[in-house]
C-alpha cells in the first residue's frame, strides 16, 4: 500500500488546482487546514447521533399499543427524516469548514464569476528611489512617485474588501516591507501607500523582489498572487550590477506570481548630473596648488551648461558653458590655492535646469593639510641623531633646508616625530597620518591591537626590518591582526640583491615617479639582507617592488602594499637605514619615501563625505571637545550623536541615517567639521529601458508590461474568485433548512399539546 | 363564599386526595364538592324519574322548562322529577396492569389511573347509597376477579370502599369477556358504570358493551387517562417498556409524538362513536384534573341528556 506523508497530504489539499485542465472550474484553498478540519468534523454529528442512541431514559408505558401503531405507521418517514437531518448536519459542518478554508475558483470559470468575490494576494512594489522624483508634470501627479502612489491607490480601491490582501514593499535602498504580511485592511493599505516617501537614495529592486519571493514561499496557501511593480524602468535601476540576481529572482517570481510592471517613465526623459567631485590627489595642502575634479554626465539628451565651482561660499573661477553628454571628460578646477588648513567643502553644480534637480550639485568635504604629522618608531636607538634605525627616514621625509629661515628647519609639509618603540604605547595614534616602524623587535598585543585599529580607521603603517626584528613575535602577534602581508619565513643574506625595476617596465603606481627616469638609484641599490615573507592570499597583497630572482631565491617581494580596513600597510623587506642595504644612500630613497606617504596616506575626511542613507560615524582617532552634535538646518537645532559599540568593541559616535543631500555641520566642542551628503551617483541614468529589456532583465519570463495607467475592467477581472462567501451563504441556508426540518419533524422541543 | 369554595376545591385535586388514605373520606369530599358547586341534588343526575309538570313561576330555574309543551300549548310548564328508588348501580372497575400507570408523583407515590378510578367509584357509590339505591361492585383484569352483588344495606358502601382499596394483581386486561360475564350475572335492569382506560381490543369492548345493552342495562363508560398519556411530553430518546406484556420500543419521542397522539385520538374517537351508537354515556377523565369538576360535568351532561 502506498503511504501518503502529511506533507503530501497538505500539498494535495493546498494545491488542488486544475485550472489548466479542461475542467471549467478549479479550486484551491487559502487556508486548507479548515477544509481538512471541516471534513473531519463531519463525523461529529454522526458521533452525537450514535451517542444519543446509546444514552436513553426508560419509561414504563401503558398506552403501548398506540405507540407501537404510530411507530409501525411512521417508521419509514421517521427514518427518512433522521437520515436527511443527519445528512444536513454533516453537510453543514463540512461546508462551514470549506467556507472558512476560502476555496478559490479560477478566473475563466463562469461558475466562479457567479459565485465568488475576488480573493488574491497583491504584492505592490513601489520604487521610491531618487530617480522617481523626476518631474513628469502629469495632472495631479507631478513626479513619477506621485503617479506610482496614485496608481497603487486606484489598484487598492478596486480590490475586494475582505477577499483581497495586500503587501507593500518599497524598492529604495534598502528595500523595505512596509506591510510585511498580507493585510486585508485596505483602508490601512491606502494610508501606507500615502506614506511612501520620496527618498534620495538608489534603487534596490533585487532586494524588493527578494522580499516578494520570500513572501510567496511563506504564503504558499494563497494560490492567486499578483506582483505589481511600479518603477520608472531606468537604466540605473535595472542595470546596476544586480542583473544576475534580478534574472534569477524574475524566474522564481514568475512561478509564484502573475507579474505586472507599470512603466512610469517618459519616452524621452533625460537627466544631467554631477557624479563626482574630488581632489586631484590624496592630500589637499596649503603650500601647493591643488586640483579638483568633477565628473558630469547627461543621460539622454546632451545639455549646454556651465559648471559652477565653489569652495565654501566662495565661487571659484571658471564655469564657462560646455556640452554635457555621456562622454564628457572630467572637468578640472586647477590651481586652487588654499590659504589655511582645516576643513572646507568644495562643490560643483550644473547651472542648467532639468527635471531631476537633486543630482545637479555635488559636494565634497576636504581637510586641508598645512602640515602632516608622521610618527617614526625606532627599535634601535643610538647615541647620536643618526644612530637610530629611523634616522634616515626622518631625513628623507623632512630634509633640512640649507637656507634655514628662522623657526623653520625644513620646507617639507611632512612633520615626522621620532620615538622609541617603548614610547609607542603612550601615543595617541590618531594624531598622525602615518606610522613608520623601523627595526622594531616586537609589539605587545595591546599595542598591536591599537595599531590595527588605527589602520582600520584609515591610518597608514610602514614596516622596515633590521637585526632587532623577532620573527616569532612578528608572526605570532602582527600576522593574525593583518598588520603584516604574511609570516616572515627566512632571513636572506648575500653579496647583494638588486631590485627588479625597469624605468620602462610595467611598474606599480607607487613607483610612477620613477617612470622613465634613468639611474634613479632603484635599479642600482644593493640589498645585503632581507626577510622573506609568504604573503597571505586573503589579504590581496600587491607587490610594489620585488628582488631580482637568483639561483638561490626566486623574485621575493621587496616592498608590498595591502589594505586593512580603511587603511594601508606597507612592508619593506629590508632596513630603513644602511645596515642591510645601500638604498638609503641613493637619491631615490627620498623620493620613494615621499611617494609612499603621498600614495598611501588617505585624506582623513572620509567620515565627512557620505551618501544619503549612510550614518555619520566619527573615527575614534579624532579628538573631540565634547559630545558631537549635528546641526539640523530645518529645525535650527543641534541633535546629539549617539554613542554605539561596534562589533570590535570600540565605541563610536553615530548619527541616524542621513536622509537628505546637502552640507551639514558637525560640532564637537571646540572642533567642528562640515559633512557633505550626496545622492548616489549610480542612480542618475534615467534613460528608460524598453518593456522587452525589462522582460529580459527578469529572465525572459512572462511579464504584463503596462504603462502609467491601470488596465481596464476586463483585465482586472482575471482574479481568483473566492467561494468562501457563497459557501457561507449556503451554510446559512442549510442552517435555516435544518431548523425548519427539525421543527417540522418534531425534533425540537415545543409546548405540550393535549389530545382532543 | 367564593373563597370558601375555592379553598374547598383545593382539597379535591388528585394530589391532595391522594394524601387522604381513607377512600370513604375521599369519596365524601368529592361528593360534597359536587354538591357545593351545584346547589342541586347530586343524586338527581345519576338516577332520576319524571314525576309531573307544574306551572312556571318567576324565579324558577328555566333549565327545567318543558320546551316541548311550550311549543305545543304555548304554556310554560316545568318538569318535576322524582328520585328513583329501586335502581341498581353496578360499578365495574378495571384493575389491569395498565391502570397501575401514574405519572403524578405525590410524596414518592404515584397517583395512578386506578387511584383515580376507585375514587370515582367510591364517590358514585356514596351518592347512590345516599339515595337508597343498591350498589354493586365488580373488579376485573383479564377476568372478573371480585364481584359483589348490589345491595342497599347501610354496610354496602363500607364493603365497597374496603374492596376497592385492596391492591390489585396487575394482570392483563380482558374487558370484553368480563362485560359478558357481568351481563350474565346481573339479571335486574341496572346502571352499569365501567371505569377503565379501555386499553384493549376495541371489538372485544364493543362486544361486551353490546351484550350489556342487550340485557337492557344502562351503561356509562368512564375512560380514565393519565396526564402523560394525553400529552406525551417526552423529549429525550426513551425506551418505552410496555405494560401488559406489550414489548418495548426505543425511540425519539419528539418525532413520534404526533403519530402517537393521532393513534390515541383515533382510538378514543372510535370508542366515543361506538358509545353513541349504543346510547352509552361516555366521559373522559384525566388524572391531573380535579375529580369533582369532572364528575359534576358528567352529571350535568347526563342530566341534560335525560331531559
Amino acid at each position: 500500500m502506498t503511504e501518503i506523508t502529511p506533507d503530501q497530504l497538505l500539498l494535495l489539499h493546498s494545491t488542488f488546482d486544475i485550472r489548466h485542465s479542461a475542467f471549467p472550474l478549479a479550486f484551491s484553498f487559502i487556508t486548507p487546514a479548515f477544509a481538512i478540519i471541516g471534513l473531519l468534523a463531519v463525523s461529529i454529528p454522526i458521533i452525537i447521533h450514535l451517542l444519543n442512541r446509546r444514552r436513553y431514559k426508560e419509561q414504563q408505558w401503558a398506552a403501548m399499543q398506540f405507540l407501537l401503531a404510530a411507530m409501525r405507521k411512521n417508521r419509514r418517514r421517521l427514518k427518512f427524516e433522521q437520515w436527511i437531518l443527519l445528512a444536513t448536519r454533516c453537510a453543514l459542518v463540512a461546508l462551514l469548514g470549506l467556507a472558512l478554508a476560502r476555496p478559490l475558483g479560477c478566473a475563466d470559470s463562469a461558475i466562479g464569476r457567479l459565485a465568488g468575490r475576488s480573493a488574491a494576494m497583491h504584492v505592490i512594489v513601489i520604487d521610491n528611489s531618487y530617480s522617481m522624483a523626476y518631474q513628469a508634470d502629469r495632472p495631479d501627479a507631478p513626479t513619477h512617485l506621485d503617479q506610482a502612489r496614485k496608481l497603487a491607490r486606484q489598484l487598492v480601491d478596486g480590490l475586494s474588501s475582505g477577499g483581497d490582501s495586500v503587501v507593500l514593499i518599497t524598492a529604495s535602498q534598502p528595500a523595505t516591507a512596509v506591510i510585511a504580511k498580507p493585510s486585508y485592511d485596505l483602508v490601512g493599505v491606502l494610508a501606507s501607500i500615502d506614506r511612501v516617501s520620496q527618498r534620495m537614495v538608489g534603487t534596490d529592486l533585487a532586494g524588493a523582489l527578494a522580499i516578494a519571493e520570500q513572501l510567496a514561499r511563506e504564503e504558499a496557501g494563497q494560490p492567486n498572487r499578483t506582483l505589481h511593480l511600479f518603477s520608472d524602468a531606468t537604466t540605473s535601476a535595472w542595470r546596476n550590477g544586480q542583473e544576475k540576481a534580478l534574472e534569477t529572482l524574475g524566474q522564481q517570481l514568475a512561478e509564484q506570481y502573475a507579474i505586472r510592471h507599470y512603466n512610469l517613465s517618459l519616452p524621452s526623459q533625460s537627466n544631467a548630473a554631477v557624479l563626482d567631485v574630488s581632489p586631484g590627489s590624496n592630500l589637499v595642502r596649503t603650500r601647493f596648488a591643488n586640483d579638483f575634479r568633477a565628473v558630469v554626465r547627461s543621460y539622454g539628451a546632451s545639455v549646454e551648461s556651465g559648471v559652477l565651482w565653489k569652495l565654501g561660499d566662495e565661487t571659484l573661477p571658471g564655469g564657462s558653458a560646455i556640452t554635457i553628454d555621456q562622454q564628457t571628460p572630467p572637468i578640472t578646477q586647477s590651481n586652487a590655492q588654499l590659504r589655511a588648513g582645516g576643513s572646507a567643502v568644495v562643490s560643483a553644480q550644473i547651472v542648467a535646469d532639468d527635471r531631476l534637480k537633486v543630482d545637479n550639485a555635488r559636494y565634497h568635504a576636504i581637510e586641508v593639510a598645512s602640515e602632516m604629522k608622521l610618527l617614526i618608531v625606532e627599535g634601535r636607538r643610538g647615541m647620536s641623531q643618526m644612530d637610530g634605525s629611523g634616522a634616515f627616514l626622518e631625513l628623507a621625509l623632512a630634509p633640512p633646508t640649507l637656507d634655514t629661515q628662522p623657526g623653520r628647519t625644513t620646507t617639507s609639509y611632512l612633520k615626522p616625530e621620532r620615538i622609541s618603540d617603548i614610547e609607542l604605547a603612550g601615543k595617541v595614534l590618531g594624531e598622525y597620518r602615518a606610522i613608520l616602524l623601523a627595526d622594531v623587535a616586537q609589539l605587545a598585543a595591546p599595542v598591536a591591537d591599537q595599531l590595527a585599529a588605527y589602520v582600520k580607521q584609515g591610518g597608514t603603517v610602514v614596516w622596515f626590518q633590521g637585526d632587532q626584528v623577532q620573527r616569532e613575535a612578528y608572526n605570532g602577534i602582527l600576522v593574525p591582526r593583518g598588520l603584516l602581508p604574511g609570516p616572515l619565513t627566512q632571513r636572506q643574506s648575500g653579496a647583494g640583491y638588486a631590485f627588479n625595476f625597469s624605468p620602462t617596465g610595467n611598474n606599480h603606481p607607487l613607483l610612477n615617479a620613477f617612470k622613465g627616469v634613468d639611474r634613479s638609484g632603484l635599479e642600482t641599490a644593493q640589498v645585503f639582507t632581507y626577510w622573506q615573507i609568504a604573503p597571505k592570499e586573503d589579504l590581496r597583497v600587491e607587490n610594489v617592488l620585488t628582488f631580482q630572482s637568483t639561483s638561490a631565491s626566486a623574485a621575493d617581494p621587496a616592498m608590498t602594499l595591502h589594505r586593512l580596513g580603511e587603511g594601508k600597510v606597507v612592508f619593506f623587506a629590508s632596513s630603513a637605514d644602511a645596515e642591510w642595504t645601500s638604498f638609503p644612500a641613493k637619491p631615490a630613497y627620498v623620493t620613494l619615501m615621499h611617494e609612499i606617504v603621498a600614495g598611501t596616506v588617505a585624506g582623513s575626511e572620509r567620515f565627512m563625505n557620505l551618501t544619503v542613507g549612510q550614518r555619520i560615524e566619527i573615527p575614534t582617532t579624532r579628538e573631540l571637545g565634547g559630545v558631537p552634535t549635528l546641526h539640523n538646518a530645518d529645525t535650527n537645532a543641534d541633535e546629539p550623536l549617539v554613542q554605539v559599540t561596534r562589533s570590535d568593541g570600540s565605541a563610536v559616535y553615530q548619527s541616524p541615517p542621513m536622509e537628505k543631500p546637502g552640507v551639514f555641520r558637525l560640532n564637537a566642542g571646540k572642533v567642528s567639521w562640515p559633512v557633505a551628503v550626496n545622492v548616489p551617483a549610480d542612480e542618475a541614468d534615467v534613460r528608460p529601458l524598453s518593456d522587452e529589456a525589462i522582460r529580459t532583465a527578469l529572465g525572459n519570463v512572462e511579464v504584463a508590461t503596462l504603462g502609467a495607467e491601470l488596465p481596464g475592467e476586463a483585465e482586472s477581472e482575471e482574479e481568483g474568485r473566492d467561494f468562501g462567501w457563497a459557501l457561507m451563504a449556503i451554510v446559512l441556508a442549510l442552517l435555516g433548512f435544518e431548523c425548519f426540518m427539525a421543527m417540522r419533524f418534531g425534533h425540537y422541543r415545543k409546548g405540550a399539546a393535549a389530545t382532543k | 363564599m367564593a373563597d370558601s369554595l375555592t379553598d374547598y376545591r383545593r382539597y379535591l385535586d388528585p394530589r391532595t386526595l391522594a394524601k387522604i388514605s381513607s377512600l370513604e373520606l375521599r369519596a365524601r369530599l368529592i361528593v360534597e364538592g359536587v354538591m357545593t358547586g351545584s346547589h342541586r341534588s347530586p343524586y338527581q343526575g345519576i338516577s332520576v324519574e319524571f314525576a309531573q309538570h307544574r306551572p312556571y313561576t318567576p324565579g324558577d330555574d328555566i333549565r327545567h322548562v318543558d320546551w316541548k309543551v311550550l311549543a305545543r300549548a304555548d304554556k310554560v310548564y316545568l318538569k318535576q322529577y322524582q328520585e328513583e328508588t329501586n335502581l341498581q348501580l353496578i360499578l365495574v372497575v378495571d384493575a389491569s396492569e395498565s391502570m397501575g400507570f401514574g405519572s403524578i408523583d405525590v410524596g414518592g407515590m404515584p397517583w395512578t389511573k386506578y387511584d383515580h378510578a376507585i375514587s370515582l367509584a367510591a364517590s358514585l357509590a356514596y351518592m347512590a347509597v345516599h339515595q337508597a339505591d343498591s350498589v354493586g361492585l365488580a373488579i376485573f383484569d383479564q377476568q372478573l376477579s371480585r364481584y359483589f352483588k348490589p345491595s342497599n344495606s347501610p354496610t354496602q358502601w363500607k364493603l365497597i370502599t374496603s374492596e376497592l382499596q385492596q391492591v390489585p394483581r396487575w394482570n392483563k386486561t380482558g374487558i370484553g369477556k368480563v362485560l359478558d360475564q357481568i351481563a350474565e350475572k346481573v339479571t335486574h335492569r341496572s346502571v352499569v358504570v365501567l371505569l377503565s382506560d379501555c386499553f384493549d381490543d376495541l371489538d372485544a369492548i364493543k362486544k361486551g358493551l353490546r351484550h350489556l345493552r342487550y340485557k337492557k342495562h344502562e351503561v356509562i363508560l368512564m375512560q380514565i387517562f393519565d396526564e402523560q398519556e394525553v400529552n406525551f411530553p417526552f423529549e429525550d430518546v426513551t425506551l418505552f417498556k410496555g405494560l401488559e406484556e406489550l414489548g418495548q420500543l426505543l425511540t425519539e419521542p419528539r418525532a413520534l409524538r404526533d403519530g402517537y397522539l393521532e393513534q390515541l385520538n383515533e382510538f378514543t374517537d372510535q370508542l366515543k362513536k361506538l358509545c353513541r351508537g349504543m346510547n352509552i354515556d361516555y366521559q373522559r377523565f384525566v388524572t391531573n384534573e380535579p375529580l369533582d369538576v369532572s364528575l359534576s360535568q358528567f352529571l350535568a351532561n347526563r342530566s341534560a341528556s335525560m331531559r
